[in-house]
């Protein structure tokens, strides 16, 4: 649906988008995710039709972002980050306005439709300059959604919300994944993480991964972390010397209720830790990895790459 | 057609949604309604009153309070980023321009035919000469358009609605006095030049004495189709930064 080739974009001497390319299937909730700065926004507006790209190509729904730009923006809905909106207009005058502007028929009706699916029908006469922050951001929603387009493309949609309203936005955008094919940027990650379907960290103008936000949990996680408790209280010491002597192992922290244990990259220690604690004649109560976050890839995938770039200076 | 009509309806509606547009009506037709009593009371039988008099005083008072009534149709988009909105939406940048363009122009079409008013008092005093006042009205329109173009170029140009207003007067008022600006420059040449932009003389010396001249017509509607098409470059060339 969303197809993105060596995408580039230069702002005079400032390069935004490095050559960055992906995919996005029919039906799926893709999540774009970075630090701010990172070109999610940039991108987001070549896809849109906003801005043409300096090299590379983007076709939605199989046109060219550039050479059939109205074609495409007929296919995609946009919310962007800072939501559109008309301080003088009503809520419903303003997402009819934009339907009449999409050449949807009988805009009226059609704006209360998606107003109700956004859940601001019973504030439709209302002016935009008195609703709240979170109303507003459904609004946007709305008038994104009016004309039913097979793409939706929305730029920080939970930016600057409470935790109900982000919550709401959440469901309403994970519910709208099940006939849109929809690309979400954000740069929290536990979001993207209960949103998306798939996963694509940019960073600096690069795609630095790409994949299920699980799969890239366990990429990472092949060597990661490892919580090992035991029952009887032996001197920390001779716990940490006995499992750092597990072959395999990377190196052995005492925490306050037990033991973190770094493995080597793509060796499974969990066995060899097992045995080795029963030789010793202790008690195993627990041993389990200890899950990353998408915030922890995020934080290394990121870290390595700044690190790179200082050598590279 | 269809999305300059639906432009063009929301930013005339626009405009009576705002008080801007009321208080600015209220003082405009305050001071023609001066200016043209003050005329009734010099003149008080002895000589006809001109019909064209209170329109030319609209027309200069139109260099002041038209950037007002512009200064509003960009800015405020690109500044609250509904023009990002716009300009994703299947339409033509230009579609945008001239909508817009035609919002303000119906709304002061609106404006300068309330002083109609004055004009039906004139005739009920003495019968005056409808003609004057038909090509006065007809250059005031012409006139109208070239400044809402005018002040619209500005307010396309900057997010800053004061700057843009202030900017807009400025350009009208050069231009309304153009012929005095010409007189100070000593290329013969170029002062003939500068002196032929004058907002005034294409409109005082001909429409508002009654004179429909197609020169001045096409300098109006010339000046009106430059600026557009310089308005629609800018909108454009926000896509190319």
């Amino acid at each position: 649906m969303i197809t993105v080739e060596a995408l580039t974009k230069r702002y005079g001497r400032f390069t935004a988008l490095r050559g960055i390319s992906f995919q996005a299937e029919s039906g799926e909730i893709l999540g774009f995710l970075g630090p701010n700065g990172a070109g999610k926004t940039t991108t987001m507006r070549i896809l849109t039709g906003y801005m043409p790209p300096s090299s590379g190509r983007a076709a939605v729904a199989g046109y060219d972002v550039f050479t059939d730009s109205l074609e495409v923006r007929k296919r995609v809905g946009y919310l962007p980050e800072t939501v559109p909106l008309y301080p003088d207009m009503t809520v419903h005058g303003y997402v009819k306005y934009v339907a009449e502007l999409r050449g949807v028929r009988n805009a009226a009706s059609r704006a209360d439709d998606v107003l109700r699916i956004v859940g601001m029908h019973t504030r439709r006469e209302s002016l935009i300059r008195s609703i709240s922050k979170g109303m507003r951001q459904r609004v946007g929603l709305a008038q994104a959604l009016v004309h039913d387009p097979p793409v939706l493309i929305l730029d920080e949609p939970t930016i600057g919300l409470d935790p109900r309203q982000t919550l709401e936005v959440r469901d309403l955008v994970r519910s709208l994944g099940k006939t849109h094919t929809i690309m979400f940027s954000t740069h929290i990650l536990s979001e993207a993480e209960q949103v998306c379907d798939r996963v694509v960290i940019i960073h600096r103008g690069e795609i630095v991964a790409m994949d299920k936000p699980e799969a890239l949990r366990d990429q990472l996680q092949q060597g990661a972390q490892l919580l090992v408790r035991l029952g009887k209280a032996e001197s920390a010491d001779v716990v940490r010397k006995a499992l750092q002597n597990v072959v395999g192992v990377a190196s052995v922290n005492a925490l306050n209720d037990g033991f973190s244990v770094q493995a080597r990259r793509g060796v499974d220690v969990r066995a060899r830790i097992a045995n080795a604690v029963a030789a010793a004649g202790w008690e195993l109560l627990e041993l389990r990895p200890l899950a990353m976050s998408l915030e922890d890839i995020f934080l290394e995938l990121t870290v390595q790459q700044g690190a790179e770039a200082n050598e590279r200076l | 057609m269809r999305h300059i009509a639906i432009i063009f309806r929301r930013e005339l509606g626009q405009y009576f949604n705002s008080p801007i547009a009321y208080f600015v009506a209220f003082a405009v037709l305050l001071l023609t309604g001066f200016t043209f009593n003050d005329d009734l009371a010099m003149r008080n039988g002895r000589a006809a009153v001109d019909p064209a008099l209170p329109l030319i005083y609209l027309a200069q008072f139109s260099v002041f309070f038209v950037p007002l009534l512009t200064m509003r149709l960009l800015a405020e988009e690109n500044r609250e980023g509904t023009l990002e909105l716009l300009m994703t939406l299947p339409l033509q940048d230009y579609q945008i321009v001239i909508g817009k363009f035609l919002g303000a122009w119906a709304y002061y079409t609106i404006l300068i035919s309330l002083t109609i008013v004055h004009q039906a008092l004139l005739l009920w005093l003495n019968p005056a000469d409808l003609g004057v006042a038909f090509a006065a009205y007809i250059g005031l329109w012409l006139f109208g358009g070239a400044s809402i173009a005018v002040g619209m170029f500005f307010s396309a140009l900057n997010e800053n609605q004061i700057v843009a207003a202030f900017l807009g007067m400025a350009a009208l008022l050069i231009l309304w006095q153009a012929d005095l600006v010409g007189n100070v420059i000593s290329n013969r040449a170029l002062a003939e030049f500068v002196r032929s932009l004058s907002f005034q003389s294409n409109y005082s010396y001909s429409f508002a004495i009654g004179i429909v001249r197609l020169d001045h017509t096409v300098f109006f509607l010339g000046v009106t189709g430059v600026l557009l098409l310089a308005t629609a470059q800018i909108v454009q060339s926000r896509r190319w930064r």
